[in-house]
């Protein structure tokens, strides 16, 4: 094997390349990014870079070496395996020995084909486009409370927007439990976030979208209006492939599809029970199915993977580092601090499975981990 | 070629030693320091790489 293609250019996929080079492996690679910008890192998107008070060139990510060929600006369609070719958007076919497939997830979105004016949170330019918006903004509505929705609120709230939430669900509930999602949606409250329970979801109203509906009909208005309702795998341009997809492409225990073909990050699943497929769509698990895809293109023997179950994140004055996996039921153990005080260390025990959580405990996170395990 | 560690940043994630070994290691508190005094070309993609992995961008590269 001579000639290494990696489809897409964010954190799996560059951490991919990283690794075949540190690996010591000297052949041609090729990375092949949809996106303008060159790689960069998602983690400050919802934070500095979508507020405009950290500068763009701060989530780029440290250059792949020079051996490294990185094509940004080109969007694969279709993959031939017969031919061991990617067709690109251009018509090119990019031939391939071996194949790395990170093309990781895009948004849900809610408006109507052709609605302008949904905001979501994804690649540099999305939270760019949010950046120059909230300027003349005093009003936003976030729809979906999940970790991203969250943080978009937090960041927008701290811009001093008046920030309403919405979402079908509790917000945090179902991802972080009774406990966890209690606190942090009481300092959201407290900040003077507002929050809108739409259990039959919401459609955008407007074109351009100036705020949204709920299944009773009862309206919302804002200058901003930005979706986090959840990721969709980009997966498309492998339906004629034959290769095995289920809600992702799916992935064995050491990040192999086929034969000399490999994934990585938000794109991969995996069959966690059978016929129970998931995606791990956190940076952590990115960078190390990164590594693995890397691993097993060199050697079909490698061992498998270690999981890791660890992701963090950072809204309403509140530093979250959770590892060990999901969900948080009941009440904690407090180890160290007090929650009461908003900075702990907590455990989390059910059967033999242990999940540890720091809020605003500064702690290597190797330790935390250490804490936990499954 | 040198790296820059933003020791305030750093949360001991423990990814770049993970994956640069001989470039990165966690100190007896926990947090990242280098292994090695100089990062010769040998070491440059093992310590790139390495930088590239930490989440908080507390590593940066100098050519």
């Amino acid at each position: 094997m001579n000639k290494v293609v990696i489809v897409g250019g964010s954190i799996a996929g560059v951490t991919a390349a990283g690794s075949l080079r540190a690996l010591g492996w000297t052949g041609e690679i090729t990375v092949l990014s949809e996106e303008k910008d060159p790689p960069y890192s998602r983690v400050p998107l919802s934070k500095g870079i979508l507020a405009g008070t950290e500068p763009v060139e701060s989530a780029v990510l440290p250059a792949l070496p020079d051996d490294v060929q990185v094509r940004t600006g080109v969007r694969a369609v279709r993959l031939h395996t017969e031919g061991k070719t990617v067709e690109l958007d251009n018509g090119e076919l990019v031939p391939y020995e071996g194949l790395i497939v990170a093309t990781g997830a895009r948004p849900r979105r809610l408006a109507e084909v052709g609605q302008a004016g949904e905001h979501v949170v994804r690649t540099l330019s999305d939270a760019e486009t949010i950046a120059s918006a909230v300027l003349g903004a005093r009003t936003a509505i976030v729809v979906g409370a999940g970790f991203l929705g969250m943080e978009v609120a937090s960041t927008l709230r701290h811009h001093g927007l008046d920030v309403t939430v919405i979402d079908r669900d509790p917000p945090l509930l179902r991802l972080l439990g009774p406990w966890l999602a209690d606190l942090i949606v009481g300092r959201a409250t407290a900040d003077g976030v507002r929050f809108v329970l739409a259990p039959n979801g919401v459609e955008l109203i407007g074109d351009p979208v100036r705020g949204v509906i709920t299944g009773p009909g009862e309206e919302f208005f804002a200058d901003l209006v930005v979706t986090a309702a959840g990721d969709l795998p980009n997966v498309e341009w492998l339906e004629s492939s034959g290769l095995p997809l289920a809600g992702g492409l799916v992935v064995d225990d050491r990040c192999v599809v086929a034969p000399g073909i490999v994934a990585a990050g938000d794109v991969a699943v995996r069959e966690v029970l059978p016929g129970l497929f998931r995606r791990t769509p956190h940076w952590t698990n990115a960078i190390v199915q990164g590594q693995a895809a890397a691993r097993a293109m060199l050697d079909s023997d490698t061992a498998p993977y270690e999981p890791d179950h660890y992701f963090w994140t950072e809204q309403f004055g509140l530093d979250i580092k959770i590892a060990g996996e999901l969900p948080l039921e009941g009440a904690p153990e407090v180890v160290a601090g007090d929650p009461d005080e908003l900075s702990a260390l907590l455990q989390w025990r059910r059967d033999d499975r242990i999940v540890a959580v720091s809020i605003n405990h500064r702690m290597p996170v190797a330790r935390l981990k250490a804490m936990a395990h499954a | 070629m040198k790296i820059d560690i933003k020791l305030p940043a750093c949360e001991g994630h423990g990814l770049c030693a993970q994956t640069a070994p001989g470039v990165y290691e966690l100190d007896d508190e926990g947090y990242v320091r280098l292994v090695v005094d100089e990062i010769t070309p040998d070491l440059e993609a093992a310590a790139e790489a390495g930088a590239r992995v930490c989440p908080v961008a507390a590593l940066a590269v100098r050519r």
